[in-house]
């Protein structure tokens, strides 16, 4: 049993976060971690080391409602390479995000020009209403990386989107490229991303491509 | 309306100087309704003796007839009035109760414009940070801004020293800012600042601790790297120091100080961002503060915010070992965030560092406890991740606000 303020309990649980963000998050639903209730750790010979977590979670889109969630992470022993097995399911209902999802859509797809944006939030914090789908939608692609990217030694965040540019494409879903930068709490570092997604109202996020930016250290 | 205006304004001058009030001299308004009675006012006009001041003075019989009249003389003028059957109304029964009334409202306007012009709830530049510390000194005679070094690249260290008196009085440390991306502490510092210099005086817990200790507060601990993330990288988080034989620039302020420097926890790689620095105290931001806290003496607490993350710790971060005083400062911590929480419901986690966040030598807190300053805390300030650094800054004031209350929680058990 670990408490809830405990880092190891806090990493863990950044990247269910991660792992939720990116299958349930997209530009109509921003998940947040309102509290960690619970963690258990469980040592498992030659697998590695698993955690149990209760979480409550509150979608910044309809903030005042919880919803409880149970998680499990599993950090596989001495890789460094495989990224952690998540499993997590939600109790209740998350609220629906078909109208917003359609919306946005839409209203992407009637653009004669491709969306190009960066800095979000600027550095006063600012998001511009019309571009906050786009900064939840980083969110549920940062939630991809940081969940691939994790171990006990690391806790990402998204920091900042550094540039967003929409890629027009035949198929039906909308594609976004983007240069995210994640904070590393432990090593502190700010770390630029590449990520491409792949988004669209009935089938959600998918990242098929993503690179840290190669440059400084 | 000249007339009154040049009035009031040699008042002012007047009260101010001591030279003359009005207390007692009233205004009248005199109604002629013929040119008989104008000739008549026109005759006491003459009499200098009674040194009537005509606001408005009489001319035709339509106009009115204004006339200021000094206390002595304001009987006999109204019982003369009354004798010739010359109508008149009191404008002002007593002058000095409006210029008192002008004067006390222009103050309040020039007070308010003082410090509206100064937004609190929203982030500002090194420049107009200073200039606001200089502002706070001038306005509150307890408020003092002191240099106590200057960063690598030659930008002054200010501290605002709060003391109402005394010698040398036990003292508390109070910095913000030292890692420069975590804006919103430099902004709450400013608005804590103002709170505790404003509130002296009619809050109850500010007097009583500023009328035993003295506050030493460095809004802006690494100025440097502040300047470098308006001007060039917002996410910039160390001091601006070059590093011989590296292309990297940059020292972990928060690495470099001397407990348990260079161990588990901090980078040896000039291009980290947790690096350490080629020696402790290397970085002149750090030495400043050790140098003057030592030279001082009789600090008794040490309290520094950073963002993000929403939590309270006390040592130690260079070992994962209690502090002598752990049970002490747990408690005292709980209490700080109970504090902040009663505000916007916001949580604050409580624990030494280490347990946490991470095993992280070199830290300023480790550093002033084990140079005897027991009420060491690190802050760390709103919010959890989903703005991180980049705190809206509407968020500032209630960020302020609720770690106010935790740090005035820890202040008042200092004191006691």
């Amino acid at each position: 049993e670990l408490p809830p303020s405990h880092f190891a309990a806090a990493r863990a649980a950044a990247v269910a976060m991660g792992y939720l963000r990116y299958r349930r998050g997209g530009p109509g639903r921003g998940l947040e971690l309102r509290a960690l209730r619970r963690a258990r750790r469980q040592d498992i010979d030659d697998a590695g080391h698993k955690y149990y977590l209760e979480l409550e979670l509150e979608d910044v889109l309809d903030k005042g409602r919880t919803v409880n969630c149970t998680a499990e992470v599993l950090y596989h022993l001495g890789s460094k390479s495989t990224a952690p097995d998540v499993q997590a399911t939600v109790q209740g209902e998350l609220r629906s995000t078909e109208e917003a999802d359609k919306e946005f859509y839409n209203r992407i797809r009637s653009l004669e020009k491709e969306l190009v944006a960066e800095n979000i939030p600027d550095s006063h914090g600012n998001v511009p209403l019309e571009l906050e789908p786009l900064h939840l939608l980083a969110w549920a692609a940062s939630g991809y990386v940081i969940w691939q990217n994790s171990t006990e030694n690391t806790k990402f965040h998204l920091a900042q989107v550094k540039h967003v540019k929409q890629a027009k494409r035949s198929d039906e879903d909308l594609q976004f490229d983007y240069v995210l930068l994640l904070h590393e709490m432990v090593s502190q570092e700010v770390v630029p991303w590449e990520v491409t997604v792949l988004w669209h109202p009935r089938r959600g996020a998918r990242v098929p491509r993503d690179r840290r930016q190669p440059g400084h250290a | 309306a000249n007339m009154k205006l040049i009035l009031i304004f040699s008042a002012l001058i007047g009260a101010s100087l001591c030279l003359e009030t009005f207390v007692g001299h009233q205004v009248l308004r005199i109604k002629t309704k013929n040119e008989e009675e104008v000739k008549q006012l026109q005759l006491l006009e003459s009499l200098e003796h009674l040194q009537l001041d005509f606001w408005i003075n009489p001319s035709a019989p339509a106009l009115p007839v204004d006339v200021r009249i000094p206390a002595v003389s304001v009987q006999s003028v109204k019982a003369f009035l009354e004798s010739q059957g010359i109508e008149y109304s009191i404008l002002i029964e007593d002058l000095q109760d409006v210029l008192d009334k002008e004067q006390q409202d222009m103050a309040e306007s020039a007070q308010r414009q003082r410090s509206s012009s100064f937004d609190f709830g929203a982030y500002h530049t090194l420049d107009e940070i200073n200039n606001e510390l200089d502002l706070l000194a001038s306005e509150h005679s307890f408020v003092e801004k002191i240099q106590i070094g200057q960063s690598y690249e030659e930008r002054p260290l200010y501290v605002l020293k709060f003391s109402t008196g005394g010698s040398n009085r036990p003292a508390i440390w109070l910095d913000a800012g030292i890692h420069s991306r975590e804006w919103v502490t430099q902004a709450s510092a400013l608005w804590i600042a103002n709170k505790i210099a404003s509130d002296y005086g009619t809050d109850a817990s500010i007097t009583s601790l500023l009328d035993k200790m003295d506050l030493f507060l460095l809004p802006v601990a690494n100025p440097d790297g502040f300047v470098y993330t308006h001007t060039s990288n917002r996410m910039w988080r160390k001091t601006r120091s070059k590093i011989p034989g590296s292309i990297c620039v940059g020292v972990d302020p928060n690495r470099n100080w001397d407990a348990g420097f260079g161990g588990p926890g901090a980078s040896n790689k000039p291009c980290s961002d947790s690096y350490h620095g080629p020696s402790a105290n290397s970085e002149v931001e750090v030495k400043s503060v050790v140098d003057f806290i030592k030279n001082h003496g009789n600090f008794k607490a040490f309290l520094t915010l950073h963002s993000y993350s929403q939590l309270l710790m006390y040592p130690y971060g260079y070992k994962c070992t209690r502090p002598d005083d752990y049970a002490e400062l747990e408690s005292l911590g709980r209490a700080a965030a109970s504090s902040i929480r009663s505000l916007y419901g916001t949580t604050f986690q409580v624990g030494t560092i280490c347990s946490t966040i991470y095993q992280a030598s070199g830290g300023s807190i480790d550093w002033s406890y084990d140079n005897g300053i027991k009420y060491s805390f690190a802050f760390e300030l709103r919010d959890t991740g989903r703005y991180g650094f980049l705190l809206p800054a509407n968020q500032i004031i209630p960020a302020a606000q609720e770690t106010w209350l935790g740090l005035k929680r820890i202040m008042e058990h200092v004191r006691n």
